[in-house]
């Protein structure tokens, strides 16, 4: 319209200024106004993309609202540790653990319900309370069940979600929970093998993120589960009959080193672990130091022995106590005359035993404990190992109270290696607790003592349980062998009569030595009294009953053919 | 206007593009099934692990015996004695019964006494 207008008025003024030249093309002159449309136009849509821009910059700016839960905690895989006939002792599971967004939950009320449906024991105020804030993110519930999961899910509330979370399971609680250990919230192992399998580089392949739950062998251990099974019930009813502060007991293999069974108690329970760091709840077999007593006895019989100065037909005069740096060694079963070698073991002669060590000499006597590894620091893989305690300068008095088991403390499991040692034919191996077989455990062995000192320590121990204080430690059919010790406690610098330390060490079938069982009890009482027991009653018949329910699944047949097999080899 | 040539390079690109999009699409398809599946399969693993534990759990030694010892009454199980344990060499030979074979009657004619039918054959 305007255009037309336009052109017709200028129409006009050219009809109307004659002999005026028309320079612009007719092009020109609608081109001139069709600039200012496209002019409006294009500043209408720079507008209209300005408005958009700026909005988005200005969200870019903005911060945005807190949600979702926070960043994820790196719950890292561990393998499984599993016995060595393949049962799982640590595994890891996965739980759902339920949180919500309170933000974006539409109506709390509804929620809380539907969600007391399930979860009946939720704090209704508390929840109620928490789901009103304006928080982003909160935990309802750690560690569901997947049936759980699974009903929560089929409630569809809006605002809620679940996290997957790692978390180790131990399903034989305390059966071997020192030997196992413990992982604490970030699966890091900090006890037992499961601190082992982390400083043998899973700890490095977590940290590079390269630890894959599939890729992770299971890592087998020498542990029988049965038999340690059998070693905890025994040791825990022990504890309650003989009214004793702790007791323990192991079994191992003396072909090859392996610890089949090892328990302590008091100890805890992996899957609830409030109480693992007590004191009195250490893992006494391989943590705990103590004076071992008369089983030490069996050290100084395979000095004697092995010494060469020896045999089993010489003679110690046991008649009158030794009077040495103001003691008096005297005989706990007294038989006042002159003993022979088997004599001075089987009525565990106090002073029999230091006459055998005078023999040898001081310095030969603490070199023989060194030799079988009972005064240095045991290595194996648990990460609990005590390291023993003996005098600083050895002199006479050291020397002669070391040979039936006092002065010095050494921790149990390393006197059942040594015993090990006596009876497998000379060989000392450290122990483990993962599987080993016969060849490897010669390869890393050290040959300790002559086959002499063997042969007659096997007889010894035989002897001891068919007429010594053994005799309750045997079980028909199976040739046990063994050794009581009863250590008298140190009580204010002194030693106590009152409270005792008992050990029997054990060892079958004797014909054929396979496994040693030793057991320890800690201040254990007689019935109805309060008086000490000693190891004859107590450690002994101990180590009776884990034989007898053990041997079965070690795999030693009963034999009933040689009871009374108390030969000597060597002598004969 | 369009020449064959053209007409058919058309054709052509039109079947093309209609070629690349359905075989996009399985591709989107297939993928997302295989999504699913290892989802299933993860879930199934995890499944194995609770299981593997709940076994475990269920067959500790421990609990056998507190099982065990509960329906005493009922089970009556009791510890292997050592006396009780016996490989298949250790069993005495089995003692050898000789059969009295001669004199075992056969259960024929002969034990039925005399037959009831005379014959010619038999003495009056």
């Amino acid at each position: 319209m305007i255009g037309r207008w336009r052109a017709k008025k200028e129409a006009e003024e050219q009809d109307s200024g004659s002999g005026r030249i028309v320079v612009d093309g007719i092009g020109k002159s609608t081109g001139g106004r069709a600039r200012t449309r496209i002019l409006i136009t294009m500043a209408v849509f720079f507008a209209v993309y300005g408005v958009i821009a700026g909005r988005l910059t200005y969200l870019g700016f903005q911060d945005l609202e807190e949600g979702g839960p926070g960043p994820s905690r790196v719950t890292a895989s561990r393998p499984d540790i599993v016995d060595r006939n393949g049962e799982v002792l640590a595994t890891d599971i996965n739980t759902a653990s339920l949180y919500a967004e309170p933000r974006r939950i539409v109506d709390a009320d509804e929620a809380l319900e539907k969600l007391l449906t399930v979860l009946p024991d939720l704090n209704i105020e508390q929840t109620y309370n928490r789901l009103q804030s304006d928080a982003g993110f909160i935990w309802l519930r750690r560690q569901l069940s997947p049936r759980q999961q699974q009903a929560i899910m089929q409630l569809g509330i809006p605002g809620i979600g679940f996290r997957t979370e790692k978390r180790r399971f131990y399903p034989g609680g305390a059966t071997a929970s020192h030997i196992v250990g413990l992982v604490n919230v970030d699966n890091k192992g900090i006890a037992g093998m499961e601190k082992y399998i982390d400083d043998q580089g899973l700890a490095d392949l977590q940290a590079t993120g390269l630890a894959v739950a599939k890729d992770l062998e299971p890592v087998r251990l020498s542990i029988d589960l049965r038999v340690q099974h059998v070693v905890r019930d025994e040791i825990v009813r022990a504890m309650e009959s003989y009214r004793a502060l702790s007791a323990g007991a192991v079994v191992m293999d003396v072909r090859t080193g392996e610890v089949l069974a090892m328990a302590s108690v008091p100890d805890f329970d992996p899957n609830n672990p409030y109480n693992a760091h007590d004191k009195d709840r250490l893992n006494r077999m391989s943590a705990g130091v103590y004076e071992m007593g008369s089983t030490i006895k069996s050290f100084t019989t395979a000095m004697a022995l092995d010494s060469g100065k020896v045999t089993m037909e010489s003679r110690f005069d046991a008649t009158r106590p030794i009077v040495v740096g103001g003691r008096r060694i005297r005989d706990f079963h007294g038989k006042g005359r002159v003993l022979t070698v088997p004599e001075v073991f089987i009525y565990s002669s106090n002073i029999g035993s230091a006459k055998e060590a005078d023999v040898v000499g001081i310095e030969g006597h603490r070199e023989f404990l060194y030799r079988l590894g009972l005064l240095s620091r045991m290595d194996t893989e648990l990460p609990e190992v005590a390291r023993p305690t003996e005098p600083k300068v050895w002199k006479k008095v050291h020397s002669i109270t070391a040979a039936f088991g006092h002065g010095f403390s050494t921790t149990p499991l390393q006197t059942a290696v040594g015993v090990s040692a006596l009876v497998n034919g000379g060989y000392l191996m450290p122990p483990t607790f993962l599987i080993r077989n016969q060849d490897q455990a010669m390869a890393s062995a050290t040959k300790v003592v002559s086959d002499y000192t063997v042969d007659g320590m096997r007889y010894l121990y035989n002897l001891n349980a068919e007429k010594g204080s053994g005799k309750r430690g045997t079980v028909p059919g199976y040739r046990v062998g063994g050794k009581t010790g009863t250590a008298e406690k140190v009580v204010n610098g002194r030693y106590s009569n009152e409270k005792n330390f008992n050990a029997f060490v054990a060892v079958f079938p004797m014909d054929n030595p396979q496994y040693i069982v030793l057991t320890v009890i800690d201040e254990p009482k007689r019935e109805n009294s309060t008086r000490s027991a000693t190891a004859g009653v107590t450690a002994a018949p101990l180590a009776s009953n884990i034989i007898r329910r053990s041997a079965a699944m070690l795999g030693v047949k009963p034999d009933f053919g040689h009871e009374s097999s108390a030969l000597l080899v060597s002598s004969q | 206007m369009f020449r064959t040539t053209d007409l058919v390079l058309i054709a052509v690109m039109v079947s093309a593009a209609a070629f690349t999009y359905t075989t996009k699409h399985a591709a989107e398809a297939e993928l997302s099934k295989l999504r699913k599946l290892e989802a299933a399969i993860r879930f199934e693993e995890e499944t194995i692990d609770v299981l593997k534990a709940d076994w475990s759990l269920l067959t500790q030694p421990s609990r056998l015996q507190r099982l065990a010892e509960t329906y005493q009454s009922e089970l009556e199980l009791v510890p292997v004695e050592p006396y009780q344990i016996a490989d298949i060499d250790d069993l005495p030979i089995r003692p050898v019964e000789i059969e009295d074979f001669i004199n075992e009657n056969l259960g024929g004619m002969a034990d039925s006494g005399i037959d009831a039918t005379t014959t010619g054959g038999v003495v009056q």
